[in-house]
């Protein structure tokens, strides 16, 4: 401590002895040092400026940025109120929905009616053949020929009848049996439908409002599919109606052609005696 | 960095100064040193202010031109839609009127339609007949039994082994089979046809509140119904196909009958002439 005390009564000589050197040397470390840069407060002009444009730029992103995103956003709430409410309201879709899953119950009524048994003859050839036609089996169409004949018989030896007869007989059991087949087709199909529709029915339920319509397409296809069926079914239904017709107007010119005959060998009979 | 540059010449300059005795070299060196400190420690040139002035103008045109003007044409493609989803596509006025046009439907035909297809059709005069008809149109499948015996009632029993031929029994059995085939598929058929009516009826109670956005699924379930509906009527062509089919092999048979009939005939005939 005293050795400092010291060491400063001599600089304070010193310096005391040259004023004029330390006066100067201050004098430049004044002028000449260094300054640290002022901080940016209002007072600096640059500061001012700055702090003008960033408040041009603060009031034009609130009023023109701001302010168009929000006229965008009331737009879009608009909208998405507009379309929850009226649209796609949730409720009604739930509402949709629930109702698909009910008519599904009508759908498994219908489908359990259409299956209810319904055979009813009571000797063997009539119970084999109706058996054949009930069972909605594609598979058992082989079957159908030899039911048939064995309940209607076969076409006649071809000396037990005219060819004219026999043509008859066979297109018209040619007609017969088709119709038959065709019935048992039609009936699968329209099991297999059944089932499709049904399979369709629980698509909807689990399906959304935008996915929806792509079952509708669907079903759409379906319909059509149904259609061609059922005039497939027409179809034959008219060929055998045509067959008939054609077999009553035959019945006809067989029994003119008969009828010329028998007057033709009436008169050699009478010419003969 | 700058400072510490300025402190190492100042402390040379201070101790040049101290340390010179000379007064002219005093003076030389002060001023050197002055010169050399003030250039060493003399503040950095500040950048111009015009470039900040410009970039903050830059930003605000950016923001009153490009961004302004993408705002206020999205804000303008977008209220044109909803203008046009409200009153073009899903027009509320619109969505109501259809409603009320399936209500007005329904108050209009449902009943209508109903009270026509439900006229009794009815028309046996005798007990028997009354009775199969009763059965054959009371859309009940809880009842062939009844069925069975009524329509055996009217139309009689298959002959017994001894009173007709084979071939004319199995006929008979095959036509009045197919013939109660199909009365007991009409009996059910009439069932699903109720229901389909009811499924309709429920659809279009439903179609009067829906929604355009909820109306594709009553669109496909009643295409659905449509499919089912179809397959109902092919079921229905299938059982008049075989009825057809059956009425015509059995005209056909008495064909195939006749044609042996007439055989054996012929032959007995050449037998009696050849004897005489």
């Amino acid at each position: 401590m005293k050795r400092v005390s010291e060491v400063l009564k001599r600089g304070t000589s010193w310096l005391l002895s040259h004023k004029l050197r330390t006066a100067l040397l201050t004098v430049v470390l004044v002028l000449t040092a260094p300054w640290p840069a002022r901080a940016q407060f209002g007072l600096d002009p640059c500061c001012a400026m700055l702090a003008a444009g960033l408040s041009s730029i603060q009031s034009a992103l609130t009023s023109v940025v701001g302010g168009g995103l929000n006229q965008i956003l009331n737009v879009d709430q608009s909208m998405q109120q507009f379309q929850q409410a009226v649209v796609w309201p949730q409720n009604l879709i739930n509402q949709a929905k629930a109702l698909v899953a009910a008519l599904q119950g009508n759908f498994s009524q219908i489908q359990n009616l259409m299956r209810i048994p319904i055979n009813s003859a009571t000797l063997p050839a009539s119970q084999q053949l109706e058996q054949v036609l009930l069972s909605r089996n594609p598979n058992q169409i082989a079957q159908a020929s030899s039911a048939y004949t064995s309940l209607y018989g076969p076409v006649p030896a071809p000396t037990a009848a005219s060819p004219q007869v026999l043509n008859m007989v066979d297109m018209t059991d040619a007609a017969a049996q088709a119709a038959m087949k065709r019935a048992i087709e039609i009936d699968a199909l329209a099991d297999l439908e059944l089932q499709a529709a049904s399979q369709l029915n629980q698509g909807i339920q689990n399906a959304a409002p935008g996915s929806a319509p792509i079952i509708e397409a669907q079903a759409d296809a379906w319909l059509i599919r149904a259609n061609a069926y059922t005039q497939a079914a027409t179809a034959d239904l008219m060929r055998l109606r045509a067959v008939d017709l054609a077999n009553a107007s035959a019945d006809i010119k067989m029994g003119a052609t008969n009828t010329t005959n028998l007057r033709q060998a009436l008169a050699n009979l009478l010419q003969h005696n | 960095m700058q400072v510490l540059w300025y402190a190492v010449f100042f402390a040379a300059l201070g101790w040049l100064v101290l340390t010179i005795q000379n007064r002219k070299r005093l003076v030389a060196v002060t001023l050197v040193g002055v010169m050399v400190v003030t250039l060493v420690g003399a503040p950095q040139p500040a950048q111009a202010q015009g470039g900040l002035l410009s970039a903050i103008q830059a930003v605000l045109n950016v923001i009153n031109g490009l961004l302004k003007t993408a705002l206020t044409s999205i804000n303008s493609v977008r209220s044109a839609m909803n203008t046009w989803m409200q009153t073009i596509v899903y027009p509320l006025q619109l969505i109501n009127q259809a409603r009320a046009l399936v209500t007005q439907i329904i108050g209009q035909y449902r009943t209508l339609m109903s009270n026509i297809f439900h006229i009794n059709l009815n028309s046996a005069t005798l007990p028997k007949p009354q009775a199969l008809e009763a059965v054959i149109r009371d859309h009940q499948v809880n009842n062939f039994a009844n069925l069975t015996a009524t329509f055996g009632n009217t139309y009689g029993v298959i002959p017994v082994s001894t009173a007709a031929n084979p071939t004319d029994r199995a006929m008979s059995d095959m036509d009045d089979a197919l013939a109660l085939d199909n009365l007991k598929m009409l009996k059910a058929s009439d069932q699903a046809t109720d229901i389909e009516l009811q499924s309709a009826d429920t659809l279009e109670d439903a179609a009067s509140q829906t929604a355009p956005g909820s109306a594709p699924f009553l669109t496909a379930t009643a295409l659905t119904s449509g499919i089912h509906s179809q397959a109902l009527t092919q079921k229905l062509l299938a059982a008049e196909l075989r009825q057809e089919a059956a009425r015509i092999a059995h005209r056909n048979e008495l064909r195939k009958e006749n044609a042996a009939n007439t055989t054996q005939m012929r032959g007995i005939l050449v037998n009696l002439l050849q004897h005489n």
